[in-house]
């Protein structure tokens, strides 16, 4: 900040970051107007991934619409399955049996473990390093094998109904998902000594890219990025949903509000996931995995009703509003990445160019999710 | 498409050909390009489990100017093909494209009456050579697909063919 | 949870009663709809009560004649979601800004103008957001043919 107010530089260019680069994961483009290496404003461009997610909503049944949630966020889908049908289970007035919410928080929780490597392999890709990523896709592959034997697909899950899930999880995947867990347990070490301990990892993050508290306040950023800036907000704690009140987990912050504080926010995240998918393994139910009184058509009453979850990048929120027929009158998706990136432009200014890279990868952001 | 592609030379060297041809299908140059969801498994195929690098296509370029491939991987908005048109241009000859997933074959789940933001398939803008269905499709597909283009570009398939069941 | 001086606040701005709703049923704590041009007092109140800013939408009420836009606001350490309506004529679909008040409003607010054609007065950009640079079109309106 200081060089850049001490320049007197009167010359700037205009530097176009993709809509094709590698390091805005996807198709995020950016105008950045140069003072040397320094950002002086950064705007960010959206749409060029918008797949009318929102519109889609308003032509389709109430149920035809759930694969739509699976591709709004596809690396933690789940957690968008959950927000849509919580939604509609509200305003239907549909009851979940317990065996169907404890395999809803596993199968959430095997997500966002999944959908932190790939951010953890990706964020350090942007810093320059190759390897950690080939280790975390590694260990990704095992929750993407379990995760494929219940649901059926790899990425863009469609495995919740309103009412329950689609399919009841055989023994196998217990204990395929208990031995994942022992071996990440085995593993974190591994990944702080060749990461997180790096004098050059620490060197790129550690005061780079201050969003404090107060930013993420105005811009209504969530998820890792305001826990990175010590505020310990957490949907599954501040509206406990599902069956999260019976679960016993940390909400992990930081306050520095840095680059390296998020990156620690993600990791510990990793951690407490575990903890809660034990913890639901051990007290999994017997029982049904769907609600038998749930209604084959859905016709919820009118009125607008709202339902948030924890995504694995923050606060998810689905607003629906029904006319009491069959097809919602209109679908809001609160995304977000969405505004957790919309703070970019403030924070960036008087960045290096490459700590401005650092900062957006430390933002997480998932590019269809904010396009929608 | 392959060898069409190219200008047509006066003089014909076809064992020459054949040989840049072995070469070329050998060591593909894919671009490092992600639209959307598909993109994940594609860097999925090339990270370590299914190690894209046995086919020799593991060299991603950020640049279009170094690329042969093009994995068309995503929906490709109205807003995006320019772009992507762009990109495609920019690729030096001979240049082939892969259509990855249903969205770049014809639009996939997003096509409904009275859509009013994406290109239905990537064909729409430039010839494809390979389309790879699924949504998104499997690693396994993906490597498929570029096996596929290397018979194309060679005429005989370098590895054994999977036969389902 | 919401203070009874907030809720005393806003029920003063609402054009119609202020609901408190049943969060269980519901998904807010909290509704309140006010007149259009109150909608900035209201931000203003929710600021100096730490809210943040979760989202800002329309929806279009073809059959009334009217477009409403909806903001949702929420508490980061005492959770608690406010929801602030306000309903515009489709004919002229016009409020001021909360952008200056929350900066994140300035995205929010653009795709809504995106999406439905509403204006929100002293905006410093409403060009397309997530549309092309070009379009002039405002697909989320109930009557949009393409």
């Amino acid at each position: 900040m200081s060089v850049l107010a001490s320049s007197d530089c009167k010359e700037t260019f205009v530097l176009n970051l993709g809509p094709q680069h590698p390091a805005t994961h996807g198709v995020l483009r950016v105008k950045l107007t140069m003072d040397g290496e320094y950002i002086r404003h950064a705007e960010p461009v959206l749409g060029y991934i918008h797949r009318m997610h929102e519109k889609m909503g308003e032509n389709r049944t109430w149920a035809q619409f759930m694969p739509n949630t699976g591709r709004l966020d596809y690396l933690s889908a789940l957690s968008y399955n959950h927000g849509y049908v919580l939604a509609v289970e509200r305003a239907a007035g549909i009851a979940v049996p317990e065996r169907a919410e404890y395999i809803r928080v596993i199968t959430v929780e095997l997500n966002r473990i999944s959908s932190h490597l790939v951010w953890f392999g990706a964020f350090i890709l942007d810093l320059g390093g190759f390897t950690p990523l080939l280790y975390a896709f590694d260990d990704r592959e095992i929750i993407l094998d379990l995760l494929q034997a219940v649901t059926g697909s790899r990425l863009t899950y469609c495995y919740f109904r309103f009412g329950g899930v689609y399919n009841d999880i055989e023994p196998d995947f217990i204990t395929g998902t208990l031995a994942f867990i022992k071996r990440l347990r085995e593993r974190m070490p591994m990944y702080h000594n060749l990461v997180t301990k790096n004098i050059i990892l620490i060197k790129r993050l550690k005061d780079i890219g201050f969003v404090p508290a107060e930013m993420c306040r105005k811009y209504g950023a969530t998820g890792p990025v305001l826990r990175g800036a010590g505020v310990g907000y957490d949907v599954r704690r501040a509206e406990p949903y599902s069956v999260y009140p019976e679960l016993d987990f940390d909400i992990p912050t930081y306050p520095e509000g840095d680059c390296m504080a998020r990156y620690m926010v993600r990791l510990d995240e990793i951690e407490q996931s575990m903890r809660i998918i034990e913890q639901a393994c051990a007290k999994l139910p017997d029982g049904p995995v769907m609600a038998e009184k749930a209604p084959k058509i859905i016709k919820p009453a009118k009125g607008d009703y709202y339902a948030a979850v924890e995504a694995a990048r923050g606060s998810f929120g689905v607003r629906l509003v029904s006319d009491g027929t069959t097809t919602p009158y209109r679908l809001k998706l609160r995304s977000p990445s969405y505004s957790n990136l919309s703070l970019f432009g403030e924070a960036s200014r008087g960045m290096l160019l490459p700590d401005a890279l650092a900062l957006m990868g430390s933002l997480d952001l998932v590019i269809p999710e904010i396009d929608r | 498409m392959g060898k069409e592609n190219l200008q047509d030379a006066i003089v014909q060297f076809a064992p020459l050909d054949k040989l840049l041809g072995l070469g070329r299908a050998n060591s593909l140059w894919p671009m490092t390009f992600g639209l959307a969801c598909c993109a994940i498994e594609m860097m999925a195929t090339g990270a370590s489990r299914f190690d894209l690098a046995r086919f020799g296509a593991e060299v991603f370029r950020p640049s279009p100017r170094q690329c042969d491939v093009m994995i068309v991987a995503g929906t490709i908005s109205k807003k995006m093909a320019p772009a992507v048109q762009t990109l495609y241009d920019q690729m030096p000859e001979p240049k082939w494209v892969i259509a990855m997933g249903n969205c770049a074959i014809s639009g996939g789940p997003f096509v409904f009456e009275g859509q009013y933001g994406i290109i239905e398939g990537a064909d729409k803008l430039f010839p494809v050579d390979v389309y790879i269905p699924g949504c998104p499709p499997r690693p396994e597909a993906l490597i498929e697909g570029i096996l596929e283009l290397e018979e194309k570009i060679t005429g005989s398939r370098r590895w054994p063919r999977v036969e389902a069941g | 949870m919401i203070s009874l001086a907030l809720k005393s606040a806003l029920a003063a701005l609402a054009v119609n009663e202020a609901v408190v709703t049943d969060f269980a049923a519901r998904g807010f704590h909290f509704d309140v709809t006010v007149a259009p041009d109150a909608v900035e007092a209201a931000a203003e109140i929710l600021n100096l009560e730490g809210f943040f800013l979760e989202a800002i939408t329309g929806v279009d009420w073809l059959a009334d004649g009217q477009m409403e836009v909806v903001y949702d606001y929420n508490h980061s350490t005492t959770p608690g979601r406010v929801v602030i309506r306000a309903r515009v004529s489709r004919a002229t679909p016009e409020l001021p800004t909360v952008s200056a008040i929350y900066p994140g409003a300035l995205w929010h607010e653009r795709e809504t103008h995106d999406f439905f054609g509403i204006v929100f007065l002293r905006h410093p950009d409403l060009s397309p957001l997530l549309l092309p640079e070009d379009a002039d079109f405002h697909p989320l309106r109930k009557d949009y043919t393409p």
